[in-house]
């Protein structure tokens, strides 16, 4: 039932050129070069340290690394993080996913 | 991608929160709609973040399901500044109070300072300015301008011949010269009386001298009418030899003769003038640079023409003038006359207007006799007239006699 929401989803995405945030459910990240890092669309809060945070996203985690972080803004689905960033993970259910 | 900067207008709050992973606890707050910002973490099991102060009811109510504890940290913004400002309330009542008075003891006027006349003119000066409103404690601003206190001073003292009046911060100095009658000639010495005007005489009261004119005789200017010299031509050559009838004296006289003036005036046919029908309002301004904010009198009138009169008058902070003045504004309400008239009644005006110049002119003394038209001509609307006026008047002029010639 789910794959088949999925498929539907992604031929919406195609056919019509929807935005795919919209349609997929999927955070929109922006990144600023090391400094900033500011996602929307996530679905809360897993883990805050000085050095990572996790967030939940549609399917799975989205995990940042660096040091000194500290969260300029949270609001309900948005946050912005400052810092030094290193890495962006994307945790799968499934397997890693590295970008 | 909105940036909210910390708002410094509204009250915020910094909070510490304690508990095991704060940041769900975070979580929940910005999922309860609350934003949060600025947050860090401590250490372990300790965030620190800033909220609104209005948000700090519906962060209470999720704590209450929790096992979190909430430590306030720090308070900002301006609303705190406020509430801690009235704390020390006497401490700013009495600055605005000290503000206040050095504001007002700067607009008032400390002294009056009269220099360069003797000590009873000085005291006469110093009650014709109280009669105006001009003595130490009064408002600056409700002072007439300098010029306006010369004029009535010269006006009220006849002893004085020039004022000089300088505002200098809070001082008025005034500076005054007092009138010396000095006379022309020194009396006594033996003069002749002289005419300054041609004419006809018509008149003479000779108290002292020798007559050398008699009443219908033409004179110029220059003649000598009264002489001081009471010999003959003949006795004169022997001055030298006999001493006492030889003495020149002071000659007095007053020799009225009868004089003419060409006069020429024009007077339009159409004429305009404007009336001030009594109707008036004031307007009081502050002014700030090119902006002027009406503080009193705030309705236009409803005048077709009107006069207006302006008075500024600086505000001052210690010696400083401030970017603020004082205005004051009349509009005083006028009437246009436009009329038409006559050639008669132009050439009427004329006349007065011309009689009125040679008066004005010739002072008090002199009696215009008669006015004549020699000639009259319109042309572009005005009517233009030669007028030929006769006078009686003084012509006598003093001449002093130099001796040892």
């Amino acid at each position: 039932m789910k794959k088949w929401q999925q498929r539907i989803r992604s031929l919406l995405m195609e056919q019509f050129s929807l935005p795919s945030d919209v349609v997929m459910e999927m955070p929109r990240i922006t990144i600023i070069g090391h400094l900033h890092f500011y996602i929307e669309n996530h679905q809360g809060l897993a883990l805050y340290t000085n050095e990572e945070l996790r967030l939940k996203v549609a399917n799975g985690f989205v995990c940042i690394k660096g040091h000194s972080f500290v969260l300029k803004m949270m609001l309900p689905k948005e946050i912005m993080l400052e810092g030094t960033i290193s890495e962006v993970l994307f945790l799968n259910q499934e397997g890693e996913k590295k970008e | 991608m909105k940036k909210e900067n910390s708002p410094t207008i509204r009250a915020y709050i910094t909070v510490r929160i304690k508990g095991a992973r704060p940041e769900l606890f975070l979580q929940k707050c910005a999922s309860g709609g609350i934003s949060i910002w600025d947050v860090k973490k401590i250490e372990d099991d300790c965030c620190q973040a800033t909220i609104m102060l209005k948000d700090l009811g519906a962060l209470r109510k999720i704590r209450r399901n929790s096992l979190y504890k909430v430590s306030f940290v720090d308070r900002k913004g301006f609303p705190f500044f406020l509430s801690r400002l009235c704390k020390k309330r006497f401490l700013v009542i009495g600055i605005l109070i000290g503000f206040l008075f050095f504001f007002v003891l700067s607009n008032l006027l400390w002294s009056v300072k009269i220099t360069g006349v003797p000590k009873e003119i000085e005291e006469k000066i110093e009650t014709e300015l109280e009669a105006f409103g001009i003595h130490p404690g009064v408002w600056l601003f409700s002072l007439a301008t300098p010029t306006d206190i010369q004029r009535q001073l010269l006006n009220e003292v006849p002893e004085l011949l020039w004022t000089g009046v300088n505002l200098q911060g809070t001082s008025l100095h005034l500076e005054a010269v007092e009138k010396t009658i000095v006379e022309e000639l020194p009396p006594g010495e033996p003069r002749n009386l002289v005419a300054t005007k041609k004419g006809v005489i018509t008149n003479m009261y000779v108290s002292k001298g020798r007559a050398m004119v008699s009443v219908n005789d033409y004179v110029v200017p220059g003649k000598v009418l009264v002489s001081g010299n009471l010999n003959t031509e003949e006795g004169e050559n022997n001055t030298d030899a006999e001493e006492n009838p030889g003495q020149p004296i002071a000659a007095e006289a007053e020799v009225i003769a009868n004089t003419w003036y060409e006069v020429h005036v024009s007077i339009p046919l159409l004429y305009q003038a404007e009336e001030i029908t009594g109707e008036q309002k004031k307007k009081h301004y502050l002014r700030f640079g090119d902006v002027q904010l009406p503080f009193w009198g705030f309705k236009d009138p409803d005048f077709i023409y009107s006069q207006e009169e302006r008075r500024e008058q600086p505000i001052h902070f210690l010696k400083w003038e401030l970017p603020i003045s004082y205005v004051s504004k009349e509009i005083s309400e006028t009437e246009k006359i436009e009329e038409q008239r006559s050639k008669e009644e132009a050439i009427e005006a004329g006349i007065q207007q011309a009689v009125t110049q040679l008066e004005n002119e010739l002072g008090p003394e002199a009696v215009i006799l008669s006015e004549k038209i020699l000639h009259e001509h319109t042309e572009h609307g005005k009517v233009e007239l030669v007028l030929y006026l006769s006078v009686e008047e003084n012509i006598v002029k003093e001449e002093l006699i130099t001796q040892g010639d």
